[in-house]
């Protein structure tokens, strides 16, 4: 019988977290202010985030200790097992060894409480009596719910109102961790108020949300803003996903050829590949790819889509471009990885091509997820299945150039409280094929009367 | 959302959404990632020349993406303003 998974003792589990800013081969360029143009000091992000994370966010140590109080937060899932998925790699019939970190052991069913237990403490160390977040369909917000819980914090996440009606499962789980969840645009803060006012039936945007939120927390002393991707003490927090991995694979003697994430904003992707990058910059070979989301392939896949038009990634790829009737800047054509709020480290280790980005669209990853879900049995959450169907890509061209390979990727989290998204795969009102003039005169007649354009 | 409505699944969001929410999820602008996700399957770039006020489709197209902390600084000033 062969191995399934390997187990860490709870004694096992990483008292460290790893800090890639102390071994990134070129600088990073610092965040600057947009005000004074300056770089970005402690005391800038003083009313958002509590000192020990800004500590955090700026430093260069290579190792950070993990506090004991969190360590014991963590112990409740961790260390997550690692998988063989041998009934995937029958199903993908290549010579491929695909293992996983399985990280929808928490209970909110996904990596992010990685960083939330860590954010709710360090806060809380802080003084902090309550957060503010925005979140959009709750992965998050479910997420930071249950650390609040946890360390005595109150909470209030601002839910992007289309998925406050559409999505009830995670506000009621953040409901029962007693957050309070607040559709947005709210009448909570002035931001909210003025959008209601001009528009009363406004489904809210991520950035309607994320005002609101920072509103919430700027002026109350004792409040503070807290975010669960992007950023890097995020991405710190969230290592200790790759640092059980590798004592897990050495426990049966095995190094990956390629390690995979899914990127969103980059937090789970960092957090099973930053340690074999740290592998990677100090000579070891081993391929490190970033499954990013693209709607549309024919686009997102073009070559701009990852060549950064300067060093500090703050401005369009095509700069110089005037604006006319003619022309669309890449900036807007590119869903590549800058543009949805990608880790800056993230983009950084693209940039200097020691992590390659690929684009997956939304059908052949729901492909990937079922395929996934009939053999291995656990449903993936939809943005797992983005990695998912990177992993189907790297089996076939294993099997294309007749090489052995070992596969290890981040499975982020379960779909059990997604699967209206399932739903709409399966039922086909997912969009996947070009519409047709009788659908797109549909689709125009349902934006005939909308008020903004 | 209408029922008859196509969806996309929204990278930003972590849920699907319709067209109807692209078009306006930057206020009185349209997602800067709606030409990508849709383009493939709707003309919507032409569509949006077609009914964008020029001064609307400029400040649309010319949006630069911005690092998170500057954003994140930027909404910390307007909150500043709107608790004064």
């Amino acid at each position: 019988m062969e191995q399934r998974k390997v187990v860490l003792a709870d004694s096992e589990i990483p008292k460290q977290w790893y800090n890639i800013l102390s071994d990134m081969p070129t600088p990073m360029n610092p965040p600057l202010h947009p005000g004074t143009g300056k770089p970005v000091g402690p005391e800038d992000l003083a009313p958002i985030f509590p000192m020990n994370l800004i500590e955090q966010e700026v430093a260069t140590d290579r190792w950070i200790d993990i506090p004991e109080p969190v360590l014991e937060k963590y112990l409740l899932w961790r260390p997550t097992p690692l998988c063989r998925a041998l009934n995937f790699e029958k199903a993908l019939g290549a010579p491929v060894r695909i293992y996983y970190k399985y990280e929808g052991a928490s209970a909110p069913g996904s990596h992010k409480p990685n960083t939330a237990i860590a954010q709710a403490y360090y806060n809380k160390a802080f003084g902090i009596k309550r957060l503010s977040t925005e979140t959009g369909a709750g992965q998050w917000g479910s997420a930071l719910s249950m650390a609040c819980a946890m360390f005595g914090l109150e909470l209030r996440v601002f839910m992007v109102k289309i998925s406050f009606e559409q999505k009830p499962y995670r506000r009621l789980m953040m409901a029962a961790w007693g957050t309070e969840c607040i559709p947005s645009p709210s009448d909570r803060t002035n931001a909210g108020r003025k959008i209601l006012a001009e528009h009363p039936d406004s489904p809210g945007s991520l950035g309607i949300a994320i005002s609101e939120a920072i509103e919430d927390a700027v002026g109350n002393e004792d409040s503070r803003y807290s975010l669960g991707s992007v950023l890097n003490h995020v991405l710190l927090h969230q290592t200790v996903i790759g640092l059980e991995a590798q004592k897990q694979l050495a426990q049966i003697g095995v190094y990956p050829d390629v390690v995979m994430g899914c990127a969103g904003g980059g937090s789970n992707f960092a957090g099973i590949s930053l340690p074999f990058v740290r592998d990677k910059i100090n000579g070891k070979k081993v391929s490190v790819v970033a499954a990013e989301p693209a709607s549309c392939p024919t686009l997102t896949r073009g070559p701009f889509a990852y060549d950064f038009g300067d060093t500090a990634m703050t401005t369009p790829l095509l700069p110089m471009y005037t604006l006319g009737h003619d022309f669309v800047p890449e900036s807007i054509h590119a869903g590549g990885l800058r543009y949805h709020g990608m880790a800056p480290i993230v983009s950084h280790l693209v940039k200097e091509g020691i992590v390659e980005a690929r684009a997956y669209d939304q059908i052949e990853t729901f492909t990937a997820g079922v395929q996934w879900a009939r053999t291995e049995g656990v449903i993936p959450a939809p943005e797992t299945n983005h990695v998912i169907a990177a992993v189907v890509q790297e089996a076939e061209r294993a099997k294309q150039e007749g090489k052995e390979k070992v596969i290890l990727f981040n499975f982020s989290g379960h779909g059990i409280i997604d699967l209206s998204a399932y739903d709409a795969f399966l039922s086909g009102k997912l969009t996947q094929h070009k519409l047709s003039d009788e659908e797109i005169q549909r689709a125009l007649k349902s934006i005939e009367n909308f008020p903004k354009l | 959302m209408n029922s008859e409505e196509f969806l996309m699944r929204c990278p930003r969001l972590g849920g699907e959404a319709p067209l109807t929410y692209c078009l306006q999820e930057a206020g009185d602008l349209p997602c800067q990632r709606i030409v990508a996700c849709w383009q493939a399957f709707f003309p919507v770039e032409a569509h949006l020349r077609r009914v964008l006020p020029p001064q609307k489709w400029e400040q649309f197209a010319g949006r630069k993406p911005k690092e998170k902390i500057a954003s994140l600084l930027e909404l910390v000033e307007e909150a500043k303003g709107r608790c004064r």
